[in-house]
């Protein structure tokens, strides 16, 4: 998306990024990026809260009008929970099992392989 | 003074992928986008009076393409591959089953977090900004930044220009 975002740009439309994953954004170099410090997936704002959604979508907006130069990043302030705990969880293999590692291999070779197929046929 | 725990930062996600990958067995690690110089085109017209599209990630429900509702598993079978384009005057049915979001901390029941549609039409109802373009458009996740740069990139700005877009608002899923 990062990608698209700059590919725009450069053709002379304007593009803020709304993501929750700062780093790959930030690691590319968008333009204008709004950060929401939440679990991938809610890059506009927490399921069934149309504040929280509105307030992201205002945020972004916001970013559109006053970023001075390219690569600025806001974070929002909301917070996903008070504990910040969740964020140890994501691929992280200190949580895993050896177990459970072979298991999202076996998962991981049936993903590729379906896509694969899939793209084929595009 | 009571500063916050050292792991309440932003996840990063390059190493945590990095090691992950490793440990599966996969040796050659996933090389991110990364560029030094980054284009800038300032805002031309007032939000007020700007047409603005939404660009997502998400994928239009494929009947017959597997589990894609709340909490599926990964589903590569659901992915798509071309850049697709629907109506923006209507809230349509796109899902997020064929991306890695977050399936232990987000249950995906409520697609505005994805897809903030409903939040923009309400947005051009306050005045807030002119209009959204016809179209929305979806952007393929194919992990092949060839693809992305040389041939959906390109087509996602002949739509933007064909819909007289003048702002764009991009939403990973």
């Amino acid at each position: 998306m990062s990608l698209v975002a700059r590919h725009l740009e450069a053709g002379g439309i304007s593009t803020v990024v709304m993501g929750c994953a700062k780093d790959i954004v930030e690691h590319c170099g968008v333009p204008r990026f709004l950060f929401s410090d939440f679990p991938l997936g809610n890059s506009a704002g927490r399921p069934f809260d149309v504040e929280s959604q509105a307030f992201t979508l205002e945020l972004a907006l916001r970013v559109l009008e006053s970023a001075p130069a390219a690569r600025t990043t806001v974070q929002s302030p909301l917070r996903w929970r008070e504990d910040p705990a969740w964020k140890l969880d994501f691929s992280n293999l200190d949580h895993l099992t050896p177990e459970e590692i072979s298991e999202r291999r076996k998962e991981f070779d049936a993903g590729k392989a379906i896509a694969r197929g899939k793209r084929a046929e595009t | 003074m009571t500063f916050a725990p050292e792991h309440d930062v932003p996840i990063p996600y390059m190493q945590r992928t990095r090691d992950y990958y490793v440990a599966l067995g996969y040796g050659t690690p996933y090389r991110w986008a990364h560029y030094a110089e980054v284009p800038f085109s300032p805002l031309k017209t007032p939000l007020a009076q700007a047409r603005v599209t939404l660009i997502t990630t998400a994928a239009p429900y494929q009947p017959g393409a597997g589990e894609q509702g709340p909490g599926a598993k990964y589903n590569a079978a659901a992915k798509f591959y071309k850049v697709y384009s629907e109506a923006t005057d209507t809230v349509p049915d796109v899902r997020i089953s064929h991306v890695g979001y977050d399936r232990v901390h987000t249950t995906a029941e409520d697609p505005s977090t994805w897809f903030p549609l409903a939040r923009l039409q309400e947005a051009v109802k306050a005045g807030r900004i002119a209009a959204l373009t016809p179209r929305f458009h979806g952007a393929p996740t194919n992990r092949s930044q060839k693809v992305t740069l040389e041939t959906d990139a390109p087509e996602l700005l002949r739509r933007c220009r064909e819909d007289g877009a003048d702002v764009a608002l991009l939403v990973p899923s």
